[in-house]
């Protein structure tokens, strides 16, 4: 088995996925450009409908159909474009080098096979000579989960619990040795206790496994626990990437400061918590051209209703807002990305 | 293990008790006829001149019961002959016991049915998941509108055409009846190669009206399925194609299991329109034969044995799911 040891750096560059329906074409993502660095866990927050999860399926070159890529890159270390990928090369970077953990409420395993059954199916579709070593692998992986891995492979999936499901997710993305992973809504559906268990879970094999790895989430709170950066979509676009602390400290961009004010605090009182006005673009509302947050954007100005602003470098994050920086800046940094 | 012993009791007590309450809503059924035909046979042996208890036995003889006494010693009488597989005697072919004349015409009714429903279901399911995967293509509309069409059409109607097209039209096969009556029966080629040309008209008609059922609830299936989020995670655990579509057929076929042994025990009795075109000597032309001869004790036996199969067919439906559906299995042992 050959393996790569080391974390890949991940490079989205001008990413547009488009959705056919009735009334044409539409962009989930409009030229979304996202660097995750090697080694980090990065948070992808917003709200449903923000292009999260297009983007995520997007790093297994995987968007559903009705929707497809119609521009932009997708690299990755040690792979290359993704996007160019198709066939037998794409499905055998699947699950070996980037692993795919779903959402833990939904059913991502066959109900009619025990995990261990699904686990060789695994291994010998990646063409995994050693099997008794994967189960091996596997069952260390979730004993190191806290479960009792022997018994886990032996079961069907009505016979394990969410919190336990979505540790035989996370097995299943890692036991090939992928080191990009890519968790989608990693907790959603799981009670507190569960949730903080499979947070500390991913951070400790992050960690230990050397991972990049890009967690999909609507929760502030989960993001801000485990990861290094964030990256705040909006309307299929990333409108603020930067490190964690910095992004929740002092946020830049309008959309996300109002996101943070719209957390409720357990300390404190509720009326405290401000929720955005008005609602999200769905693919329908999306404006042709412009900012697509002005209309609900406290800091609105004249230039929003005609250019749509480009992310630029402010400190050591990417803002995409005009009032964060005048328009004649943005072109030029712009410029100097491409 | 202990769970399935205990889910076949289950069953075999729920069988029971449903047989039961057929065989009695027929008994009734027959003791409240119009003319009440026991009474009538009785009386009209008494008006031929035959003494009443020699009347009475021989009515006994033809029914199974007495027809005197109150009606709950008739019953129990009934109940009595049915415990030792006694279902009377058929009124149209005298001194036949009717279970010999079912005997003999549920071997014409099994192998037909078993043969064109096995055919029908893989055919259907087959097609069905292709079907269902090219959806979107020309070859998907058209297998969906083959059987969308089949299935419209009444079984009577696809029997007709059958027998039209194969001997009238392009006459390469027998039109009726069970066998060839020049050759002696038994293991010998000439009789063997009769059987099959004479069924084959049969079980293809079988086959072609059951299609159209099995490949749209198949196409509905693995569309369901195609949905669910299982199989894009497996798609995304990198699984080769072969596995991926083992996962989908074999989750989609689930629900088609009960569906296919419900409709093996309902052409027992389905069999009538396809057994009375091709004159084919099997149960549904025995129940239609007794209904035109008034042979009460046939009928009721016939009901019976229909019901008896429904009710296996039930049985092992559900013992078939626990086999291949680990949820309902451990769902027993809870």
């Amino acid at each position: 088995m050959t393996e790569s040891s080391s974390a890949p750096g991940v490079r989205v560059r001008d990413l547009t996925v488009v959705y056919k329906t009735p009334a044409g074409e539409l962009p989930a993502l409009a030229g979304v450009s996202l660097t995750l660095a090697p080694g980090t866990i990065t948070g992808l927050v917003g709200e449903s409908g923000s292009g999260k999860s297009t983007l995520a399926f997007s790093l297994l070159n995987a968007v559903q159909p009705p929707g497809r890529r119609s521009a932009g890159s997708v690299e990755i270390d040690g792979i290359g474009d993704v996007s160019q990928l198709a066939g037998d090369d794409l499905r055998r970077v699947r699950g070996r080098q980037v692993g795919y953990v779903f959402q833990a409420a939904q059913n991502s395993l066959n109900p009619l096979k025990t995990i261990g059954k699904q686990l060789l199916d695994l291994g010998r579709s990646h063409e995994v000579a050693d099997l008794p070593a994967l189960v091996r692998d596997a069952r260390a992986l979730l004993g190191r989960m806290g479960l009792d891995g022997g018994r886990v492979l032996d079961s069907y999936q009505h016979e394990l619990s969410g919190g336990m499901r979505q540790r035989v997710g996370i097995m299943l993305a890692l036991v090939l040795n992928a080191h990009l992973v890519v968790l989608d809504e990693p907790t959603t559906a799981l009670d507190m206790i569960t949730q903080a268990t499979i947070l500390r879970i991913v951070q400790e094999v992050h960690r230990e496994r050397g991972l990049t790895t890009l967690i999909v989430t609507h929760d502030m709170g989960v993001a801000a626990e485990v990861t290094d950066s964030i990256a705040v979509m909006y309307g299929g676009r990333v409108v603020e990437h930067g490190p964690t602390t910095a992004v929740l400290g002092s946020p830049r961009h309008p959309y996300t400061q109002g996101l943070i004010r719209a957390i409720p605090r357990l300390s404190g009182d509720i009326a405290e918590a401000r929720a955005l006005p008005g609602r999200p673009p769905t693919l329908g509302t999306m404006p042709a051209q412009g900012c697509v947050f002005r209309e609900r954007c406290p800091e609105r100005r004249e230039i929003c209703d005609s250019v749509d602003p480009a992310p630029v470098a402010v400190g050591d994050r990417r803002v995409a807002c005009h009032a964060v920086e005048p328009a004649p800046a943005s072109a030029r940094v712009r410029k100097e990305c491409a | 293990m202990k769970t399935v012993v205990r889910r076949l009791a289950g069953h075999l007590a729920r069988g029971a008790a449903m047989i039961w309450v057929v065989t009695t809503i027929s008994f009734v059924i027959i003791r409240t006829i119009p003319g009440d035909p026991v009474r009538a046979q009785y009386e009209k042996l008494i008006e031929q001149g035959m003494a009443p208890d020699q009347a009475e036995r021989a009515t006994a003889a033809l029914y199974g019961f007495l027809p005197k006494g109150s009606l709950w010693d008739q019953y129990v009488g009934y109940l009595n002959g049915l415990i030792h597989l006694d279902l009377g005697q058929s009124l149209s072919t005298p001194g036949t016991p009717v279970a010999t004349l079912i005997g003999s015409a549920a071997k014409w009714t099994i192998l037909p049915v078993l043969g064109g429903t096995l055919l029908s279901f893989l055919l259907g399911v087959t097609l069905g998941v292709y079907a269902a995967i090219k959806r979107s293509g020309r070859l998907g509309d058209a297998l969906a509108i083959s059987g969308s069409l089949l299935h419209g059409v009444p079984q009577y109607v696809i029997g007709l055409l059958v027998m039209a097209v194969f001997t009238t039209l392009w006459p390469i096969l027998p039109a009726g009846g069970p066998v060839d009556i020049m050759y002696d029966p038994g293991f010998n080629a000439p009789y063997i190669v009769s059987l099959v040309e004479h069924a084959t008209l049969p079980v293809l008609t079988y086959a072609l009206a059951g299609y159209g059922g099995w490949i749209l609830a198949m196409k509905s299936s693995v569309a369901t399925v195609l949905g669910d989020d299982f199989i894009l995670a497996a798609e995304l655990r990198g699984l080769r194609r072969g596995i991926l579509f083992r996962y989908l057929a074999r989750n989609a076929i689930l629900p088609l299991f009960t569906i296919l042994a419900l409709s093996l025990g309902m052409l027992f009795g389905g069999a009538i329109f396809i057994e009375t075109i091709f004159n084919y000597p099997g149960l549904g032309l025995l129940l239609v034969n007794s209904i035109g001869a008034r042979d009460y004790a046939l009928m009721g036996g016939t009901f019976l044995v229909i019901t008896v199969a429904v009710v296996v067919a039930n049985i092992a439906a559900d013992l078939l799911y626990a086999v291949i559906d680990p949820r309902v299995r451990t769902g027993g042992a809870a």
